[in-house]
């Protein structure tokens, strides 16, 4: 479990404070898939590097399992936005894939195996001995995602994954993302900025008010758990679900609460 | 690629004929500047003398220690300035300070610690080659993107590991910039320290030729200084573009 406590982050620079993020409480369940939602420059980013023990916050807390987060934890993977630059182009995909995997002492023979199934599971059986600037960026997406499946962690951030990669690509992906979650039992926190994509993926989305950031709302996806781009899309209900997000979104923007249920 | 090699060589031989020329028409005294063709036949006369062979292993002896010395520090103390800020920001004054100190002016110190020996012109070659090296790590060092070591963090790597997976890897185009610049300069210092301090080598034949009147022969060595360089710096590149196959500089265009 994710647990998010009155998080405040505030960056200090030359004298000027900026309060990026205000007081974030939310907690997710394991297991679940959640979206987070906000107009851009929120702090969504912010957040994230929080969560992952990247950045220390002002104040407040980040639980996971029980454990405070003072350092990236244990059993956390993550997913950046940049995938061109969180690959180490000097590396094969391979060594990509299994490096993490060395560094938490995986055994060799295990270490394969792992390898060989996230990137099965991605897509991309056979491109192994292919380095990363070879391959379409779609393709690197899914190097990096098949390297956090391949840490078998147990929670999975994704810091807006699909915001550099081309419209198909990207529905083709966020299907991949559904079967993973699925098929692993991973908890997924999703990062976006794409409301469409927050509403079709998730199972809650919650929304996130602009800077300086505070929850806005939050919803609970009941679309049916098996969803495809071309019927899911076309529910009424996504349709619905969409436009109560995008309305909490414009209010965020304009900094109130929407009064529309 | 093919024309262009013929035109370089086209130019050198141009250059050779001009020397050739200039004294047989008495337009430079010959005994300031030989004809192309006595020069050539004082090298291969130096070609076949034991104390030839013996100067440039003496030469390259020097150099490559030196090479080595300057490049093993450069690279370590390079790392680990540049990976600590506050000693990065404690040191730039004085890196700056320091490096632009000529090599040569510290050939009297050198002279009065080891002498006409091998260290002087060690303490020259690796003064002057280590800051080639020690710039180059530490703008590699500050070229490490945040996200790979956000990625390498968030993978919970040791500060080994993230050593040697991604600052390493980053900085190791800057490293070989460093060496080939550092291998050009500790030749240029070999050399001055053999002829100026008198260290056995190359320079020391050079002078001993000048003072003796063989003219010929000094022009021979100073040709053989300059194909040692040019051969210095291509086995540099040919090294370089081996070990950096993954780097945009060396894989071209890809098509994505």
């Amino acid at each position: 479990m994710l647990e998010v406590q009155g998080l405040r982050k505030v960056y200090s620079t030359g004298g000027r404070e900026v309060e990026a993020l205000r007081d974030l409480t939310f907690t997710i369940d394991n297991g679940d898939l959640v979206c987070l939602v906000g107009p851009s420059g929120c702090g969504k980013t912010t957040l994230l590097r929080c969560i992952a023990g990247l950045l220390t916050q002002t104040s407040g807390t980040v639980k996971l399992d029980g454990h405070e987060v003072s350092g990236p934890p244990p059993g956390l993977a993550m997913v950046f936005q940049e995938y061109g630059r969180s690959l180490f182009p000097w590396m094969t995909v391979r060594d990509n894939v299994s490096l993490p995997l060395k560094q938490k002492r995986v055994p060799r023979q295990r270490r394969d195996e792992l390898v060989d199934q996230a990137l099965e599971a991605v897509g991309l059986a056979g491109t192994e001995s292919a380095h990363p600037w070879q391959l379409s960026g779609g393709m690197q997406q899914r190097v990096a995602i098949a390297r956090a499946v391949a840490y078998e962690p147990s929670t999975l951030l994704m810091d807006e994954p699909f915001a550099a990669v081309d419209a198909q690509t990207r529905a083709d992906l966020e299907d991949l993302v559904r079967a993973l979650w699925q098929r692993l039992k991973v908890t997924v926190l999703f990062i976006t900025h794409d409301i469409d994509e927050a509403v079709y993926l998730g199972r809650r989305v919650i929304m996130l008010s602009s800077s300086p950031t505070v929850v806005q709302d939050e919803i609970t996806v009941d679309l049916p758990a098996e969803r495809d781009q071309l019927h899911t899309r076309a529910d009424p209900r996504f349709t619905e679900l969409r436009t109560h997000v995008y309305e909490q979104i414009q209010a965020a923007k304009r900094g109130r609460p929407a009064s529309i249920g | 690629m093919r024309s262009k090699a013929l035109l370089g060589l086209s130019g050198l031989a141009g250059l050779l004929l001009v020397i050739e020329l200039l004294p047989r028409l008495g337009l430079v005294d010959d005994s300031y500047l030989p004809p192309t063709s006595e020069i050539a036949a004082a090298l291969a006369d130096e070609l076949g003398t034991t104390a030839f062979w013996q100067a440039v292993g003496d030469t390259l002896t020097g150099w490559a220690i030196g090479l080595l010395i300057a490049v093993v520090a450069g690279v370590l103390i390079g790392i680990v300035v540049g990976a600590v800020p506050v000693l990065r920001a404690a040191t730039a004054s004085t890196i700056e300070f320091l490096r632009p100190i000529p090599s040569v002016a510290l050939i009297p110190l050198a002279v009065l610690l080891y002498g006409t020996g091998l260290g002087s012109v060690l303490l020259l070659v690796v003064y002057a080659s280590f800051w080639q090296v020690l710039v180059q790590v530490l703008y590699g060092v500050a070229d490490v993107d945040p996200i790979a070591d956000e990625t390498a963090r968030s993978f919970r790597f040791s500060t080994w590991a993230r050593i040697r997976n991604v600052l390493w890897p980053t900085a190791l185009p800057y490293v070989f910039t460093g060496i080939r610049l550092a291998a050009s300069v500790a030749l240029v210092l070999a050399v001055t320290a053999e002829l100026v301090i008198g260290a056995p080598g190359l320079g020391k034949l050079i002078a001993v030729a000048q003072t003796s009147g063989a003219v010929p022969d000094m022009y021979a060595l100073i040709a053989v200084t300059g194909l040692l360089g040019v051969a210095i710096n291509l086995a540099a590149r040919v090294f370089e573009r081996r070990s950096l196959s993954w780097h945009q500089s060396v894989r071209g265009e890809v098509p994505a």
